[in-house]
């Protein structure tokens, strides 16, 4: 596996990246808390179809909408401290890029769609305001993906997570450490 | 290897510069984490409880104990990663398991209780 050249002193950054590691655990509980508001928040609407913006399941949703891409910037604050997890040009790295766009997105819907819900009433699950929400979930979720991918092979790299057994995987980390996992171009 | 400004003697990093980049270690968060994990159990807690008692037609017992069940495994699932990743691979001869086993079965009882007992 190739081996990224040190900026900072290796313990020093297996330290930091496992401080990075933490918050995106702590990122990744919330985001699967809101699998189970999903059902509490679809059972509220098929009994009472558009109640308020402020009933707990809808605390729980829209906080979550605020909470995970101020996650996800302490998570850009502090990654700057890890030299390898430079973007280009030395800019943010391009999944962490795409999470915190993502779910800014999301943040942006929540006022769209306490208007769409204040001028047409209906709350079913297919209409656009909820399509926003959907696709910049899955924008933050792709891009978070690449990042922890990323983390995690330079973990492996540092000695500090045992690689892959399986080939495969292993070649994974191995195109993930070279900027290669996704695109030739975007590290 | 250049170091931080206000680190380092010109030949590199001593070990007192590699604690001070550090600052508090990973290793040494297992009570912080374990205080946080309590912590956010019993803010699971309270929240189900205000939507139980303020919202009852809304929020029935199923809900409640559905809830909290599963918030409760996600919690744990999290703390359980969290005090793993920062022991494992460090120099520190303590695995915390009999803390962590400890901890998860005492908000495991507690959840079995109060469903048993609280929120209907």
């Amino acid at each position: 596996m190739a081996q990224m050249p040190a900026l900072i002193p290796k313990e020093v950054e297996i330290q930091r990246l496992k401080k990075i590691w933490l918050i995106i655990i702590a990122l990744g509980s919330i985001a699967a808390s809101v699998e189970v508001d999903n059902f509490v928040d679809g059972s509220l609407h098929q009994t009472s179809i558009r109640d308020s913006a402020f009933t707990p399941a809808h605390w729980w949703l829209y906080s979550h909408f605020i909470a995970l891409p101020l996650g996800w910037g302490m998570v850009a604050v502090y990654d700057r401290k890890v030299p390898i997890l430079r973007g280009p040009n030395n800019s943010m790295n391009t999944g962490l890029k795409m999470t915190i766009l993502g779910y800014l997105a999301t943040m942006f819907t929540i006022g769209v769609n306490e208007m769409w819900h204040f001028w047409y009433v209906e709350e079913i699950f297919a209409v656009p305001n909820h399509w926003m929400f959907n696709m910049g979930v899955v924008v933050a979720f792709m891009g978070a993906l690449a990042y922890v991918v990323r983390v995690y092979a330079r973990l492996v790299e540092l000695g500090a997570e045992t690689p892959g057994e399986n080939p495969y995987v292993a070649e994974m980390y191995k195109m993930a450490l070279e900027g290669k996992l996704y695109s030739r171009s975007i590290p | 290897m250049t170091l931080p400004k206000g680190f380092g003697t010109g030949g590199g990093a001593s070990s007192s510069d590699v604690s001070k980049m550090i600052g508090r270690r990973v290793e040494d968060m297992v009570g912080l984490i374990t205080g946080a994990f309590v912590a956010l159990w019993a803010g699971t807690w309270g929240g189900v409880a205000v939507a139980c008692v303020y919202y009852p037609w809304a929020y029935p017992p199923p809900s409640a104990h559905f809830a909290l069940t599963v918030l409760t495994i996600i919690e744990a699932i999290g703390y359980l990663f969290c005090v793993k990743v920062v022991t494992e691979g460090t120099s520190k001869a303590k695995t915390y398991n009999g803390l962590i086993a400890g901890v998860i079965a005492a908000i495991a009882i507690a959840t079995l209780v109060t469903d048993c007992v609280f929120f209907g």
